[in-house]
């Protein structure tokens, strides 16, 4: 209590400063370590590509995370829809649909499923949690059934192209990737939607009585969700050439990890498009770093797990002496 | 009484990003006395009760209860040292009850170990009950109490636990005289037990009625600090805003035109067969009793509540909004009477508040017009003083008043035909309550409709041209302003006619 104003005035820069840069400077310092430990694996463009393209389709998937969250929702079933939409469209192809159709009501049936959630949690009232845990059991129950629980082989060769063709030497993954950052970033800062996405998450009862459709923007938040879920999914069914009923699973919890690091980085608090690709990032790094340096896939989650919660604590301790 | 003081505030100095809460102050409360501490919004008060009741973190200062220094680093320290508070904002658990709210953060009493005694709770709360002399459903969340319910359940909290010192912030919002009664009796109790409370409110009528000594804060610092005696209202109020005041009210401007809207039959679950009409630049006043169905009247005519029957006629036309959304496209805009609850997003920016109503008009196929929205969004700020540098910067961290003009120019880029207001002072200091109503008036000499609802009955009297009046939900008396005084309107409230 005998501080002087002035240096409460520079811990307070400097806890602002924690706040908006904290969460890359540890990015940095991550990739830092890393390439100190193992300068020639590490750091090479060939693996510094691999990484990003290992990361595409989770970028992918919690972009549209994103959007359902700076609302204040949450969506878990992603994961059962990516796996639901590699399946059902894997299955059209061999069933001798063009690979363009079959992609096309891949996304329709993704999105559509994604405003199921919305018209269960904005128009009937459940809450996003319970709603979403409803219908992701719900949905990767139907990709089990549809699939018989087995993995789908023998895709169109002209499907490959999404998850591991390239343009020039950007791969066709990266590419859409940073197409869907683009275009949610648009959506979130530019457009009318985007605003009223951010009052509902700040104030739904002010929104309401500003003359939002709340419960229509977060109807469409959902439909959001679902369409860059079914996207994730696609490319994913791609890259492996094969549909899983599970192969989804993973994005349900990465993506929501990957959207809480984003709310600590650059905005306070907010999910914002560009803090979730640091997220992603930093997961990406982490799976990545850790597996060079040998160590058990099990051990990484644990590791991953307490990173999670030390970028949240570090923040909300930054955000505390303001 | 004695003089002995019960807490002394030395050079207490706080600051928060670009603003100085308080600029050194010292002040001291005697044992045995009721204090006034009284300022416009923003000057301070609201961060001094802050600081001493450990939520908020002083840069520099000293205090001392009876000459002995203690530090206050949590609401533990403060109440541990005898603080008490009664605060501004209610903070009730919604779904607990009345009991466990007032306990809420003290020590339940126990039995077998670490049960709690819900019998012994009991009996405690009614202690406290009893010593107030009110009563309210103990059992029952309080989210089914009525709004003075609540109130008081709030100030009961202040005496979970035994205090020295008690600080009540605006705590006679939202009661009825009958309550404000009672909570005064309470007052009086406490001094005569040599006890000190700190009262906070911007009813200075309140403060010269129930205060020994008061102090005056201006732009986070002391200003006056006198007996009540030899105060007055105007004095209290040159002082506070640092000039003299002319009159409370701006004069009014224009005179109304032709009918704007017209409602018959209205009726719901809270209102019964309401019928008036709103002419183009005139000033209605809805006149009534907290609870009497006027904050639920404003908001079926904004779409927010259903109606179960009833017509209305916007310009002689059928107008039926069944959102908000359908009311503001049709002209007909509300301020609620919850600022940080219903009005605004205190976590965005000005821009982001004053243009969040108006997005469709500031948009062009659903890509946002920044430079509309920036030169939009100014000028109507400026049309309502609003003083901020910088748009940019979250509404939170703007002054009561100052919000409030945020909220109006949100409605003012609408440029609404009706613009209906619900507690439009509220929270808001002397000052910018001059310019608010002022601003009520400029609206209205422009041709719009205004209606208004107020617990501050000389704000109706100040503002509106005529008054319908509504008893628990039913319109009792419709009058011209003119044949009003502050008595017959009270008596109008009660749903009585003096003949």
């Amino acid at each position: 209590m005998k501080q002087t104003a002035l240096d409460n005035d520079k811990e307070k820069r400097t806890g602002a400063f924690i706040r908006t840069w904290g969460t890359l400077i540890g990015f940095l310092l991550l990739m830092t370590i890393f390439s100190a430990i193992r300068p020639d694996v590490f750091p090479s463009g060939r693996n510094l590509k691999n990484i990003i393209e290992q990361v595409a389709t989770l970028s992918i998937v919690a972009s549209g995370v994103t959007v359902v969250m700076i609302t204040g929702d949450f969506d878990l079933s992603v994961g059962a829809i990516a796996s639901l939409v590699g399946i059902v469209t894997a299955l059209l192809m061999k069933a001798g649909m063009g690979t363009f159709a079959s992609i096309l009501i891949g996304l329709t049936l993704g999105t559509s499923a994604g405003l199921l959630n919305g018209l269960i949690i904005a128009y009937g009232g459940l809450s996003a949690f319970v709603g979403t845990l409803a219908t992701m059991t719900a949905y990767s129950g139907a990709a089990l059934l549809i699939s018989k629980g087995t993995t789908v082989f023998g895709l169109p060769e002209n499907f490959r192209f999404l998850g591991q063709g390239s343009l020039g030497f950007l791969p066709i993954s990266v590419i859409i990737m940073l197409l869907t950052l683009l275009g949610i970033y648009i959506l979130l800062e530019q457009t009318t939607f985007g605003r009223r996405l951010y009052a509902i998450g700040g104030n739904e009862e002010a929104s309401f009585l500003s003359g939002i459709r709340t419960k229509q923007i977060r109807f469409i938040a959902f439909g959001i969700s679902g369409f860059f879920a079914s996207l994730g999914g696609i490319v994913l069914t791609s890259r492996l050439y094969s549909a899983h009923p599970q192969a989804g699973s993973p994005f349900m919890l990465n993506a929501a990890a990957a959207v809480f690091l984003g709310m600590t980085a650059f905005r306070e608090g907010e999910a914002n498009v560009w803090g979730t690709l640091l997220g992603v990032l930093i997961m990406g790094v982490m799976g990545n770093g850790l597996n060079i340096l040998g160590i058990n896939t099990y051990a990484q989650s644990i590791l991953t797990g307490v990173i999670i919660v030390l970028a949240v604590l570090l923040s909300s301790l930054a955000k505390k002496k303001a | 009484m004695s003089e002995k003081q019960a807490l002394r505030i030395e050079n207490l100095k706080k600051s928060y990003p670009g603003v100085k809460a308080l600029k050194g102050v010292n002040v001291s409360f005697n044992e045995g006395e009721v204090h006034g501490l009284i300022g416009e919004n923003g000057a301070g008060k609201s961060t001094l009760i802050k600081i001493l009741a450990g939520i908020v973190k002083a840069d520099t200062g000293s205090f001392f209860i009876r000459d002995e220094e203690i530090t206050i680093r949590s609401s533990k320290d403060s109440s541990s040292n005898g603080l008490s508070f009664i605060h501004q904002e209610l903070n009730l658990v919604t779904y607990f009850n009345a009991m466990e709210n007032i306990f809420l953060g003290h020590s339940y009493p126990r039995r077998f170990g670490p049960l709690v005694d819900w019998k012994a709770l009991k009996k405690r709360t009614q202690k406290i009950t009893d010593t107030l002399q009110v009563s309210f459903p103990l059992d029952r969340p309080v989210s089914y109490l009525s709004a003075v319910d609540r109130a008081m359940v709030a100030i009961a909290r202040a005496f979970a636990v035994d205090g020295n010192v008690y600080f009540m912030d605006e705590p006679a919002t939202a009661l009825t005289d009958i309550e404000k009664e009672k909570l005064f009796s309470v007052i009086k109790n406490l001094k005569a037990q040599g006890k000190t409370v700190v009262y906070v409110s911007h009813n200075l009528d309140d403060v010269l009625q129930i205060t020994d000594r008061i102090t005056v804060m201006r732009d986070g610092a002391v200003v006056e600090c006198k007996k009540t005696s030899e105060m007055t209202k105007d004095t209290l109020i040159s002082s506070m805003i640092g000039k003299d005041l002319e009159s409370s009210f701006p004069k009014r401007l224009g005179s109304p035109a032709e009918t704007l809207l017209s409602v018959s039959h209205l009726s719901n679950s809270h209102i019964r067969d309401l019928s008036f009409s709103l002419r183009a630049g005139e000033i209605l006043g809805i006149g009534g009793l907290v609870g009497s169905g006027r904050t639920e009247l404003l908001e079926s005519i904004f779409g927010s509540r259903a109606l179960f029957s009833g017509e209305m006629l916007l310009e002689g036309d059928s107008y039926k909004p069944s959102s908000p959304k359908d009311a503001i496209a049709s002209g007909v805009v509300l301020v609620p009477e919850e600022r940080r609850k219903q009005g605004l997003v205190m976590s965005r920016s000005i821009f982001e508040n004053i243009s969040m109503m108006s997005l469709a008009d500031l948009s062009h196929g659903g890509l946002l017009d920044h430079q509309a929205i920036k030169e939009r969004s100014h000028e109507a700020g400026d049309k309502v003083r609003l003083k901020s540098a910088d748009y940019r910067n979250h509404v939170g961290t703007l002054s009561g008043g100052n919000q409030q003009k945020v909220v109006f120019a949100k409605t003012v880029l609408q440029q609404p035909k009706v613009l209906m207001l619900d507690e439009p002072s509220k929270g808001v200091d002397v000052g910018a309550r001059f310019e608010i109503y002022s601003i009520i008036q400029e609206l209205a000499a422009s041709g719009t409709g205004v209606i208004i609802v107020s617990s501050d009955f000389n704000e109706v009297l100040g503002l509106a041209d005529r008054i319908v009046f509504i008893k628990d939900g039913y319109q009792t008396f419709e009058k011209e302003n003119s044949d009003i005084d502050q008595e017959s309107y009270l008596n109008y409230c009660y749903g009585r006619e003096l003949s």
